[in-house]
């Protein structure tokens, strides 16, 4: 059987995404996952940058390898912010979260660049969530992915669900640098998006817990079955990482 | 009994099935779904087309044996054709409540229209429901400070904030007493603590069903499943509070 990866995994302490990682792994088992990313929680995208990245750092560092580390930094902090992404890149973190909403800046102005370009530069792909309305809509992701031809971008949930009307045109339109995350997006509108002919840029992603893992998939596979994508349900997604500098 | 209270009736089903509702009810059906609430489509879309659709959900509601309550919409941009049209929705339609959809119909839900039909949905004791979740016309905040100018109102978050705006859902519907909730877009955490923080005597389930051919019924009702509640407040959610809050227009 094809490797199963999450994309995008919060197990967080506080709020709607306490989870340890015991559970998480319980989680995984449940729905057949093999490996999942684990991102920081809200508070340490938003203000506790290196304790979260350092918690998450130490979670996946004894989970045998399921567990894939993700790490955010907040723009706003400037060069510091592409310190501490080098620093947690040569810790292991794969992938960069970037929620311009909870971070306080709108995704495609000038504020992110240097930490773009440091991304770029350690191949380490970034994940930007998408909505709330004004912060991170596909479009805006869109602009900087071609300002940023050198970063690899992930636009998590497809800008569900208010900017699922503009999906179409910007999945025809994404230039190469772009790969879309499927959490939160419902499952007749991702079944919709691979038969639209995009399945080599979409990649799942449960965002447990706010979702519970072994639903959303058994959900997805009624209409995308999993053995019939595995290029979404992992393979697209290991590619992507295997790009990372370690 | 479940019912579905958040479903529309759109234009490719009656494309396909003319006025009678049939495939509509076996689609519900296969997922135990035996009433629906039913709202329009394309009124919300473009007011123009809002008068005929009245009267063409009226019809395929009348035709189901009262599985499907119609809801009837106006465009509260336009308030004296507004008015009137609820007024004739309601007396000749026979028609259970109000959808607005404020973001597509292009106005707040704090006009001065709004406030009107309000005070008439109030008279009639028929609910308003709002599509919510969107900024910047349809916040559940802006919903609460209508809900509160009149109270003897019952309106509905139709999808208690969606993804982004489920907290202040729970903060509105903590904030005006008759101000309800269908859990009908958030997801399953999200869910989970809006049934723990609300009042769940104003909760109420529904699947968005009927926009396309889409089946998002088992969806949202897995959802709901998943979250393991008692069997009393599962009954209230998915038939008592539903009940409550039309009166008695189902059948058996």
């Amino acid at each position: 059987m094809n490797e199963i990866i999450d994309a995008y995994s919060t197990p967080g302490t506080e709020r709607e995404t306490c989870l340890t990682a015991t559970e998480l792994l319980k989680l995984m088992d449940s729905a057949g996952i093999h490996r999942a990313v684990v991102a920081p929680e809200d508070r340490e995208i938003a203000v506790n940058n290196t304790s979260g990245n350092d918690r998450i750092l130490r979670m996946a560092g004894q989970s045998s390898g399921r567990l894939i580390p993700a790490c955010t930094a907040n723009p706003w902090l400037g060069r510091s912010a592409c310190q501490e992404l080098r620093r947690s890149a040569a810790a292991g973190a794969r992938m960069l979260v970037l929620a311009p909403a909870l971070q306080g800046f709108c995704f495609g102005d000038e504020l992110p660049a240097e930490l773009l370009a440091a991304s770029a530069e350690l191949r380490v792909p970034v994940y930007v969530h998408s909505g709330p309305h004004s912060f991170g809509s596909p479009t805006q992701l869109l602009l900087a992915a071609a300002e940023h031809p050198g970063a690899r971008f992930i636009l998590g949930h497809c800008g569900s669900t208010d900017y699922a009307a503009d999906m179409p045109a910007v999945l025809a339109s994404a230039p190469d640098n772009v790969w879309f995350e499927l959490s939160l997006v419902r499952p007749w509108a991702a079944a919709a998006y691979a038969k639209a002919g995009h399945r080599d840029r979409l990649i799942f992603g449960s965002s447990a817990p706010r979702n519970c893992p072994a639903f959303e998939l058994r959900m997805l596979d009624a209409l995308l079955p999993v053995q019939d994508y595995p290029d979404i349900f992992g393979g697209n997604f290991a590619a992507l990482l295997a790009e990372v500098q370690s | 009994m479940i019912v579905d209270c958040h479903t529309h009736w759109a234009d490719c089903f009656q494309s396909r099935d003319g006025l009678d509702p049939s495939r509509w009810l076996a689609d519900e059906a296969r997922h135990g779904v035996t009433h629906a609430l039913v709202l329009p489509y394309l009124g919300l879309l473009d007011d123009r087309l809002l008068r005929q659709e009245n009267d063409d959900l009226a019809a395929v509601c009348a035709a189901s044996a009262g599985r499907m309550i119609p809801f009837c919409t106006v465009n509260p941009f336009r308030k004296v054709e507004a008015v009137a049209e609820f007024r004739r929705a309601i007396e000749v339609l026979k028609m259970r409540g109000l959808k607005i959809h404020p973001w597509l119909q292009g106005v707040s839900i704090n006009s001065d229209a709004m406030d009107e039909l309000c005070e008439m949905a109030g008279h009639w004791k028929m609910p308003v429901l709002f599509h919510d979740g969107t900024p910047c016309y349809s916040l559940p905040s802006q919903a609460a400070m209508l809900a509160r100018r009149h109270p003897k109102t019952t309106m509905v978050l139709g999808h208690c904030g969606l993804f982004e705006h489920w907290r202040e859902a729970i903060a509105a519907m903590r904030g005006a007493e008759n101000l309800w909730g269908c859990l009908c877009g958030p997801h399953l955490a999200a869910l989970s603590e809006i049934v723990r923080r609300c009042d769940c005597q104003r909760l109420l389930w529904g699947s968005d069903f009927g926009f396309s051919f889409a089946d998002v019924a088992g969806y949202r009702l897995g959802l709901l499943q998943s979250l393991r509640l008692n069997d009393s407040d599962y009954e209230r959610i998915t038939a008592e509070n539903p009940k409550r809050l039309l009166g008695p227009v189902f059948s058996n």
